[in-house]
């Protein structure tokens, strides 16, 4: 079980890694964010389990799921949110852009 | 091990220390002095202090860092204010 | 120029003086003798799983009790310096659904969070600091999702006033009833390790958790405010 664990682990630190490398790559900030958030949700949540596997026990493997659900829950609203934001006060896209949706809706949305 | 990794944090809380003071973006200042408290969080950890850890990771990084962001965004207000 | 390397020199100087910290002093091998005696004894005497916990609300209580006035005289001092701030309404750009769906789900549990970490603070890190901040952050996500919301000042004000006041009142009731001021065991200590013990721990640091997470929204509210 602790195997299995430690491959769970290793398997989320990979995506973990893959996450930063993308925010150093990509080209503007929507992909760096996007890189950024989703390979690191996948990536802590491989990592959490991970750890709850290696360290088998009710208690912790519990602790371990409640984090995961919280992760899962937060992370994509606050990337949503920043990213509507960058938007918002008028970040570029790259120029490889095809469709940008929510600039066509901007105009509506001011109160 | 574990003296090497606080001796990264504690050489990475100084590069975030200058960046907070040399920074000309104050923005970046204000998220570079969020980061010293992170990683301040993380020492704290290492050295089996959790209930600190806890309170600098909370206050420090998060409130401290949402505060001095609405100070500077009232700040910015009241200059383009004045300027128009 | 000259400027600097007066201060260069100052810190040349200061570098100086702290230098036998790095060289001289070892860390110590062993508590010196109040530490000893809350270590060994401070389990036994008042009932709190946590130790640190014993030390911050008992031991130490009336520093904490030091600790929360200063929040407050900063909470005083925002609310007095923002007081004549005149700023004429901006157009602002209403929260998407995502957020605003995202933020009525979320807002329960992590408030139920900072509770609970307030409520477990005599048995696991954490206590009434760090859960009124978690609870400040709940309503900051709030206030991020409707930008019209607005927490009531009195209700604030109320809440903070009354959770300080009974702090004061538990201490002196560990005074008449028990040993001295903020002694916790003026209640049954109850069964070691268990939610109902240690006292009046839980219900000191209750009150203290409310009354720093009603300063810390005062002071996000008082610096968010935009609107008259």
């Amino acid at each position: 079980m602790a195997m299995a664990g430690a491959i769970i682990s290793l398997i989320g630190a990979v995506f973990l890694f893959l996450g930063a490398l993308g925010v150093l790559r990509m080209p503007d900030i929507y992909n760096r964010m996007q890189a950024g958030t989703k390979a690191t949700t996948l990536g802590s949540i491989l990592f959490l389990l991970g750890l709850g596997l290696g360290h088998f026990h009710k208690v912790c493997i519990c602790k371990t799921i409640i984090l995961v659900l919280f992760i899962i829950f937060t992370n994509p609203i606050s990337s949503h949110a920043l990213a509507r934001a960058a938007h918002y006060i008028g970040i570029r896209l790259t120029k490889k852009t095809v469709l940008d949706k929510l600039h066509e809706e901007d105009r509506e949305e001011l109160v | 091990m574990i003296l090497t990794i606080i001796i990264v944090l504690g050489i990475l809380m100084l590069a975030a220390a200058f960046m907070a003071l040399y920074l000309k973006d104050l923005l970046s200042a204000i998220i570079a002095s969020g980061a010293i408290s992170l990683m301040a969080s993380v020492i704290y950890i290492i050295l089996a202090a959790p209930d600190v850890a806890m309170t600098e990771a909370a206050i420090g990084s998060g409130l401290t860092t949402i505060v001095f962001l609405y100070a500077l965004h009232l700040v910015r207000k009241k200059q383009e204010d004045k300027h128009d | 120029m000259i400027k600097r390397f007066f201060s260069l020199i100052f810190v040349v100087l200061l570098a100086l003086v702290f230098l036998p910290l790095v060289t001289e002093i070892k860390p110590l091998s062993e508590l010196g003798m109040t530490s000893a005696k809350y270590a060994e004894d401070g389990a036994a005497e008042l009932g709190a799983a946590n130790l640190v916990t014993s030390v911050v609300v008992t031991y130490r209580g009336l520093d904490t009790l030091g600790e929360v006035t200063v929040l407050f005289i900063t909470t005083a001092g925002i609310g007095f310096m923002l007081r004549r701030k005149t700023i004429l309404p901006e157009k602002k750009r209403r929260a998407s659904e995502i957020l605003k769906s995202g933020t009525s789900f979320l807002l329960p549990l992590i408030i139920l969070f900072g509770v609970y970490i307030f409520v477990h603070g005599h048995l696991t890190p954490g206590g009434g600091f760090q859960g009124g901040v978690v609870i400040a952050s709940a309503i900051v996500l709030l206030m991020l999702s409707d930008i019209n919301m607005h927490p009531d000042h009195n209700i604030l004000n109320w809440l903070e006033s009354l959770s300080g006041a009974f702090y004061v009142i538990m201490g002196i009731l560990g005074l008449i009833l028990a040993g001295g001021f903020l002694d916790n065991r003026f209640l049954p200590l109850g069964e070691f390790g268990k939610i109902f013990s240690a006292g009046a721990i839980p219900v000191i640091y209750s009150l203290i958790g409310l009354k720093v997470g009603a300063e810390l929204v005062g002071i996000l509210n008082k610096l968010g405010r935009e609107d008259k």
